[in-house]
């Protein structure tokens, strides 16, 4: 079955580049959020299997709404990223449903799928 | 007859005393009114003597102002010792004291017949109509009933103030005070007995006993002018002697406010420089202007001001003197006013060191967020897009090219980016090629047509390259922010020691430095060189933006 994505990153680029990747590698984009709030409600209204979200987004900070989305017992497996290093975000913290890390010049449909 | 011979005695003092000590206080304070109202206060004595004239006319006008002087001492002791005018609880008692010597003692007239009031050697009151027991007893004791409110309410007024005096205004009230309170328990005592109805000699007797600290008023008032006199040119002495021994840290201040017996005084200093004055620990000061409780005396030296005592505006110390104890220290204020410049240029520069590191601080933040924003998005969608051409790279060669023509846009605006950053963090240009060529490359890239006027040649010390350098970008990108203009103009000139930077526009104008961090910061940028930034944008007139560095 393919897996739906949300993508949340700020930066349109990286959104599109982002999107043909994964969707070439199998996967189905099914939304794109720009900022913590809308990534939010989008997930709400899309029921992603995977949400890929920014660390650092311009209003909620992405660790916020990863805790946010980790309330619903429902929630999307969440996989964070970042075009800085993982050691720089400081630690997430263990109620989140986190699965893990991928550096944004990492990225790859196979690199995700490794942590689902 | 004992009585009446003690009387003309003490009316001649009294009367002359007062004409006297009133008309001298006059002539030398002609702003203060207490002088000349103690003059008032022996004419309005004098006319009510007339009223032992024989002359029927003579005697009905002194007998009828023969209280005015009551009136006008009042309102001297309630004026004294500033004679600036009276509060309005004052002003009430005064226009009523005033009006019951006047004009509400007029129907008694009417109706009194001096020879029917055991009065049988008075002359005639020309204006008695009839004579009636009945209105001169009722009318009488009603203006004695006020007179006495009055007096009560003078009274009052007296004792508060006396309460919210400071002590130096208590030691200066003292005579005037105790003259004035006794006058007014007499007068209390005075009327109280005609009120009961007490007549013929006792009331004589009473009315002399409370004319004689009245009298001693004006005597009292030369005396303390007299002291005053005295102490305020021992204080200068003093101060001399006490200015020779070695100073210590704000004991110029304490000495001034000892001479001038205020310890309110505030001692600030003039900085040409800037314009202002600080206070002893170079703090800038603002002088009390309106304010009646503050008085300014600037002291100048060999023509320039050097000072300002700030004082007690509602002590007496007339003018002349505080100029004359600035005068006694203008030395050791100049001396002072060079340590609190010293002060003030160590104030400026911690403040502005404080700033620059603000400002660096700030940099590398927008530094960091402009890497991560610009350059690394960039990069990390290259690397993206490069790894999906690579997979498409077989299976559809178009779609990789696509892919790969688009990565390489990338990286060209990502140099781009990159190479802009590193200029602001330093141009490269400038150190290796000068101030000259560096401003003709930044003229080029304003996107406002820059016309390049003097430039310098020579090389100058990296510090002030680099100070000139920012004042031209940062005026320069406000201009094509900002200024809506059509050119400007780039000149930097050797001047004086000083290399001045000037960028002017013909855009609409209404810049405030104070406003913006730019130009803020460009200011400390220099202060940190002791160079100085000017503003000059009116409204509709364009902007120049001057910068004046020292450099050797």
């Amino acid at each position: 079955m393919t897996r739906t994505v949300l993508i949340v990153d700020d930066h349109p680029s990286f959104r599109a580049s982002a999107r043909m990747l994964l969707e070439s590698e199998g996967f189905e984009v099914i939304g794109e959020a720009e900022d913590g709030r809308s990534a939010l409600i989008a997930v709400r209204e899309l029921h992603p299997d995977v949400v890929l979200l920014d660390v650092q987004l311009p209003d909620i900070d992405g660790m916020e709404v990863a805790a946010r989305l980790s309330e619903n017992g429902s929630a999307p497996a969440i996989v964070l990223t970042s075009s800085r290093d993982l050691a720089d975000l400081g630690p997430v913290r263990e109620r989140c449903h986190v699965r893990g890390f991928i550096p944004k010049s990492e990225l790859s449909g196979a690199a995700l799928e490794a942590l689902l | 007859m004992p009585v009446r011979g003690a009387w003309a005695a003490v009316a001649l003092i009294v009367g002359w005393g007062f004409i006297g000590a009133g008309l001298f206080a006059w002539a030398r304070r002609p702003e203060n009114s207490v002088g000349a109202l103690m003059a008032a206060t022996g004419f309005a004595w004098f006319v009510g003597l007339i009223s032992a004239s024989n002359v029927p006319v003579l005697f009905t006008v002194g007998s009828l102002l023969g209280s005015v002087f009551f009136v006008t001492a009042v309102h001297m002791l309630l004026a004294a010792p500033h004679g600036r005018g009276l509060s309005r609880g004052d002003r009430r008692i005064v226009v009523v004291g005033y009006l019951v010597v006047t004009v509400a003692i007029v129907p008694l007239f009417l109706f009194l017949d001096p020879a029917k009031e055991q009065c049988d050697n008075c002359p005639e009151n020309v204006l008695l109509i009839e004579h009636s027991d009945a209105v001169v007893g009722i009318w009488g004791s009603v203006i004695n009933v006020v007179g006495l409110g009055l007096i009560v309410a003078v009274l009052l007024s007296l004792i508060r103030r006396w309460r919210r005096a400071t002590r130096p205004e208590r030691r200066l009230y003292a005579p005037t005070y105790a003259a004035g309170v006794a006058l007014m328990i007499a007068l209390i005592a005075q009327l109280g007995l005609q009120t009961a109805g007490s007549e013929g000699s006792a009331l004589d007797v009473v009315f002399i006993i409370s004319v004689v600290p009245l009298a001693l008023v004006p005597y009292l008032f030369v005396a303390s002018f007299v002291r005053a006199r005295m102490f305020q040119g021992g204080a200068v002495g003093e101060l001399m002697a006490r200015l020779s021994e070695a100073p210590r840290p704000g004991g110029l201040r304490d000495a001034l406010a000892d001479a001038l017996d205020d310890p309110s005084v505030e001692l600030v200093f003039w900085l040409p420089e800037r314009g202002r004055f600080v206070d002893g620990r170079g703090h800038e000061f603002e002088l009390p202007e309106g304010d009646p409780t503050r008085d300014v005396v600037r002291v100048e030296r060999e023509g320039d001001c050097v000072a300002a005592i700030v004082h007690d505006g509602t002590l007496p110390q007339t003018r002349e003197h505080v100029q004359a104890v600035g005068a006694a220290a203008a030395l050791a204020l100049e001396n002072e006013r060079l340590d609190a410049e010293l002060r003030a240029k160590l104030d400026e520069l911690r403040n502005s060191r404080e700033r620059m590191l603000q400002i660096g601080l700030q940099e590398r933040r927008r530094l960091e967020r402009d890497l991560h924003d610009g350059a690394q998005q960039r990069l990390v969608s290259m690397a993206l897009n490069i790894r999906l051409a690579r997979s498409k790279l077989n299976d559809d060669p178009l779609a990789a090219d696509r892919l790969l023509s688009s990565a390489s846009d990338e990286l060209e605006s990502a140099l781009e980016e990159l190479r802009e950053l590193a200029r602001g963090i330093h141009p490269a240009v400038l150190s290796d090629r000068g101030l000259g060529t560096a401003l003709e490359t930044l003229a080029n890239r304003a996107p406002v047509p820059v016309e390049l006027g003097e430039l310098p040649g020579e090389r100058l010390p990296e510090a002030v390259e680099l100070a000139a350098y920012f004042v031209v970008a940062e005026a320069l990108t406000n201009v094509a922010k900002y200024a809506d203009a059509s050119h400007a103009t780039v000149q930097v000139a050797r001047e004086n020691g000083r290399l001045l930077v000037e960028v002017a526009d013909d855009g609409i104008g209404g810049a405030d430095p104070g406003r913006g961090t730019g130009l803020r910061g460009l200011a400390d940028r220099l202060a940190v060189l002791e160079g100085r930034l000017e503003v000059d944008s009116e409204r509709g007139r364009g902007t120049t933006v001057r910068a004046r560095i020292p450099c050797g």
